[in-house]
């Protein structure tokens, strides 16, 4: 079969197949091609690697499954053929069609089911050998290291209804529900909407494409073709896949027109090429133009059987035989014999088909008939696993042979074969009420819509044609072992058996131990006759064995999809000094979502400018918050272990907040700027914690006069520190800032460079210093102008590195570096902040009772005598175990030493006391040191 | 988890623009004990069933309020702001 049926020259090209250069034409998929090449042997099965061919054509089976340009498991029936595409068969070697492992399907009595359970799992050692073992024979494609698989993207839509399968029950449910003015959106995985009406012409009726143009043209109706639906989740939220991009729709309404496909039997060797579902034979005859050579038997037990056998004699395959499971008299159809009351049990060939064998179900001899095709139109599952997803209930019912919607959930509606409605008559009244239910919901004051629906409703019940139950049994009666039950997994009929006998009776157990809707396809192939295989060995009915559970996503969707460009972008905020810093050449460091500048010169340089003369650090993304109202000391005095009611205004004072569990959150300061007026500080990293932390106090006693406004982001804020810093200050300021009119821990609304701002005396680095906060829009005005007053005294910008070393000498510490979500303000050297004495405050009751208990762990700092400083984390070892650990460290030039925080034992916690700190696989020692390194009298800051 | 809350201010929106801030519990009296204060603060109720709870939007509005929601659907009814009913906390 070569070229007869190809498409016109014109659009045509090649891709290579193992090397091997196959002509393919646009709009021809990977698989129709290779089809038309006589390629039939596609892959190897996972475990006994027995040769494989096309057998769905719609990406719902693991038989196809190749390497495309470098992507694993990617099913060519569904991917259209693009020129120098490089295509590559999986666990097989050297080729699919000539593969050394194949010798493994002669040694199937030596893997049983649960084979690797049974035989591997001693001497335990050997585990490690024999699965990279298992793992080189069995197993689907190899992930390319060097190919990410491009760029993936994710788009965000919403919609009144969603309609996932534009079939032919979806689009008289898309139509329906836009006509009435809903905002729809049809969602199909093929690249053109129709479903089976697309490959079943004889199905197809004339209004078929006038539906198509209809909805496609229709304002209400967005079309996304070449898009799986792979996930239902809460409150209709669907995740689909577009190509390379994820789509998160969010839907009031969503009704699945999935339809179904179709259900294979099981005989002996069911997975022989040759074998195929009849809607794949369709598909390739109609879609992709190719032909069937050689005669072909078709087994069936309706109609679409019939259809697709007169199809196949239409494209000149000689039909020998139609095989109907239904009972009935021997007869021919348009010259075809037809085998009533039979079924297929058994393949024969080695390769590909060479003849079934066929058998009366009522029992009887076989019958051989030669072919090289076997067509199975053995009925449909219906594919609802959306629905399951979502919440729906489903009822297997007996009259249809599948599960049945008994129940919905919220704004979830199904209608046509995913119903099991076949019939087009019915499948379009079924997508008509569907369509105008939903739109119902989403219009409820509609009177017009309301009298559609009941009309719908009416026809629809009207309509009483049931489908004539006559299902097929799946599993051919046989002594055979390779009947296939589950295609991907390699696991038959015997295997099931097996497994039920062993104990495994219950389908979520029997799933997990044979692997059976393990593979690829995810059950889609074998679930439900691994059911009926379950239900027949246990003895119960098909409703009583249930079903396995039905989770996103419904189709493989690659990692990257998932994980890739996120719709939040990340958010990076810069300071109103920002350029500044660039400018200058500043080291950036990331501090939440900040940048900061992390050093400009050096830290040794920065250090000693702040030591000896002065610096000035941007602090602009500290927290900021202003508080006004007469019940806000009251309030503080409530959120703040410490003291505040007795603040005087002009006065600011260090404060931490703990929660309920005495727990440390972070620290920062307290401003009174005037009676009913305060300003508050916090970390950078904790901005936002804190702010919702004060919220919710706030909302919990809506009665209190507090009013709270987050300044974190309109003010700018800068800390000038060091020995000079007041002469520097002095001049741009219209405050007295000597010392005894504004001494430490001041704090006062004032004009800074002509700018109102407030000024806070603090001590952080240790030195004289003043925190400045002006309005955002002045920030780098205000910070150009200090750095120009204070050129004559050799001020320098100094970055956090320099901070952090300036305020570990200070033994000041860091929320969140320092300290931990088992920290307390007693435990962690702050006892001062705490005032037990209060009646009340939170975290009141747990501090309490540690402060009862005692500490139990301490941080204290330590020097070092010689040696250089630990990593922060490395251990504190007392009596040969590991006890504690380095917080912050770092060499002081104040101590002429390496010092540090960490956290100890209360009993090695005493001033003098030695620990041993692991740094390298060794012990060095450190001395507790209590007093600060820096000035531990507190006079330079005081100065 | 993907439902949506309505929020007071905002209207309905996704549930990662929120932030759970646990059952409405009430705080004990300080002179409660610590029996009564350690499970006020170690323990959470974790029931089956509608629970009033507090949620806030931190993605938005920054607004503190409380709904009820059913634990076991996460079907949530419409939110209250905490101002609507008597202080606690
Ligand atoms: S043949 Fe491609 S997935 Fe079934
Ligand atoms: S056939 Fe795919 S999991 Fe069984
Ligand atoms: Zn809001």
């Amino acid at each position: 079969m070569t070229d007869h049926n190809a498409p016109a020259a014109a659009g045509q090209f090649e891709f290579l197949y193992n090397g091997r250069p196959v002509r393919s034409a646009v709009g021809q998929t990977l698989a129709g091609a290779l089809h038309a090449q006589d390629e039939h042997i596609l892959s190897r099965s996972f475990k006994y690697h027995r040769p494989r061919g096309l057998f769905c054509c719609s990406g719902r089976c693991p038989n196809c499954l190749c390497t495309v340009d470098g992507e694993p498991n990617v099913r060519i029936c569904i991917t259209p053929a693009a020129p120098g595409m490089k295509v590559e068969s999986q666990n097989a070697w050297p080729s699919p069609k000539f593969d050394l492992l194949a010798v493994l399907d002669r040694l199937q009595a030596f893997m049983p089911v649960g084979f690797y359970y049974k035989r591997m799992y001693k001497p335990r050692r050997a585990w490690p050998i024999w699965e990279r073992v298992i793992r080189q024979i069995a197993g689907l494609g190899r992930i390319d290291r060097h190919n990410s698989g491009g760029r993936y993207e994710k788009l965000n839509l919403f919609a009144d209804v969603a309609v996932i399968g534009g079939g032919w029950a979806g689009l008289h449910a898309a139509l329906a529900a836009a006509d009435a003015g809903a905002d729809v959106v049809l969602i199909d995985e093929q690249p053109e909407l129709g479903g089976h009406l697309r490959h079943d012409p004889d199905l197809a009726q004339d209004a078929w494409a006038g539906m198509l143009r209809q909805a496609t043209d229709h304002a209400g109706v967005r079309v996304l073709t070449s898009s799986s639906a792979f996930g239902c989740y809460e409150e209709n939220l669907l995740g689909i896949r577009q190509g390379n991009r994820l789509i998160r729709l969010r839907a009031n309404q969503v009704i699945v027109t999935t339809g179904g496909w179709e259900r294979p039997l099981v005989f002996e060797n069911n997975d022989r090429p040759g074998v195929l579902l009849a809607s794949a034979v369709q598909r390739l005859m109609h879609l992709e133009h190719c032909r069937f050579a050689g005669a072909a038997v078709v087994v069936t037990d309706n109609a679409q059987g019939y259809r697709a056998a007169r199809q196949l004699v239409a494209a000149g395959t000689s039909v020998a035989a139609i095989v109907d499971v239904c009972p009935g008299p021997p007869e021919f159809a348009a010259d075809i014999p037809v085998f009533r009351g039979h079924t297929v049990v058994a393949v024969r060939g080695s390769r590909h088909v060479a003849g079934v064998e066929i058998a009366p179900l009522a029992g009887g001899p076989s019958q051989s008939i030669a072919c090289r095709w076997l067509v199975q139109a053995v009925g449909f599952t219906p594919a609802s696993a959306l629905l399951y997803q979502n919440g729906c209930q489903l009822t297997y019912d007996p009259a249809c042979d599948h599960a049945v919607v008994v129940q919905y959930a919220r704004g979830m509606h199904s209608a046509g074969a995913v119903n099991g409605t076949h019939d087009p008559h019915a499948a379009a009244l079924e997508g008509r009420l569907a369509g105008l239910a939903a739109a119902a919901t989403v219009r409820p004051h509609d009177v017009s819509l309301a009298a559609l629906l009941a009309d719908a409703r009416r026809r629809l019940d009207d309509w009483q044609a049931r489908r004539a139950t006559c299902a097929a049994q799946y599993v051919a009666e046989s002594p055979a072992k390779k009947k296939f039950v589950c295609l991907c997994e390699d696991v038959t009929e015997q295997d099931l058996c097996d497994a039920v006998a062993e104990g495994y009776a219950n389908i979520e157990t029997l799933k997990r131990y044979s692997t059976v809707c393990m593979g690829p396809c995810q059950g889609k192939m074998c679930q439900a006759a691994a059911i009926a295989l379950c239900a027949r060995e246990t003895g119960r009915t098909i409703a009583d064995t249930g079903v396995t559970t039905a989770r996103p996503p419904e189709q493989p969707v690659p990692l990257g999809l998932l994980a890739g460009r996120a719709v939040r972008l990340a958010l990076v905020r810069r300071t109103p000094i920002h350029d500044w810093h660039e400018r200058a050449g500043a080291q950036l460091t990331d501090a939440g979502d900040w940048k900061r500048p992390r050093v400009y010169s050096s830290v040794e340089q920065e250090y000693d400018a702040v030591r000896c003369h002065a610096g000035l650090i941007d602090a602009s993304t500290l927290g900021k918050f202003d508080f006004r109202g007469r019940g806000a000391a009251e309030f503080f005095e409530f959120m703040y272990p410490n003291r505040f009611a007795n603040l005087s205004v002009g006065r600011v004072r260090y404060g931490v907040l703990c929660d309920e569990a005495g727990i440390l959150l972070d620290d920062g300061t307290i401003s009174r700027l005037q009676d009913d007026q305060f300003f508050l500080t916090t970390t950078t990293g904790n901005a936002a914690a804190i702010d919702s932390w004060f919220r919710w106090w706030l909302a919990a006693r809506p009665g209190l006069d507090v009013r709270m406004t987050n300044v974190s982001g309109s003010y700018a804020a800068m800390n000038l520190a060091g020995p000079r810093s007041r002469e520097i200050l002095q001049p741009l300021a219209d405050i007295d800032l000597a010392n005894a009119a504004f001494p430490y821990l001041a704090a006062a609304r004032c004009i800074v460079a002509g700018v109102p701002a407030v000024v806070l005396r603090l001590g952080f680095v240790g030195e004289c210093s003043y925190e400045i906060h002006v309005p955002a829009q002045f920030g780098l005005a205000v910070w150009e102008a200090v750095l120009e007053a204070g050129h004559h005294a050799g001020i320098q910008p100094f970055g956090v590195e320099a901070q952090r070393l300036l305020r570990l000498e200070k033994k000041h510490l860091l929320p969140g570096i320092d300290t931990d979500a088992l920290s307390n303000p007693l435990e962690a050297g702050l006892p001062f902040v705490v005032r037990l004495e209060k009646p009340d405050f939170i975290g009141r009751q747990a501090l309490e009772r540690a402060a009862r208990r005692g500490p139990r762990q301490m941080l204290v700092g330590f020097r070092m005598p010689d040696g250089f400083a630990p990593e922060p984390s490395s251990l504190v070892i007392h009596d040969g175990r590991p006890c504690g650990r380095v917080t912050s460290s770092g060499y002081s030039p104040a101590a002429g030493a390496a010092v540090g925080l960490a956290w100890v034992p209360a009993a090695i916690a005493r001033n003098g006391d030695t620990i041993q700190i692991q740094v390298d696989g060794r012990l060095l020692a450190a001395v507790v040191h209590d007093a600060p390194f820096y000035d531990p009298a507190g006079d330079k800051l005081r100065s | 988890m993907s439902f949506q809350i309505e929020c007071p201010e905002c209207g309905c929106r996704p549930v990662g623009e929120f932030h759970f801030g646990g059952a409405v519990r009430e705080r004990p009296e300080p002179a409660a004990g610590d029996h009564v204060w350690a499970e006020y603060v170690y323990t959470r109720p974790n029931i089956a069933g509608v629970q009033r709870e507090w949620w806030f939007h931190r993605a938005a509005c920054k607004q503190w309020f409380i709904a009820s929601r059913d634990t076991r659907s996460n079907v949530m009814q419409p939110a209250q702001t905490p101002d609507s009913q008597e202080a606690r906390g």
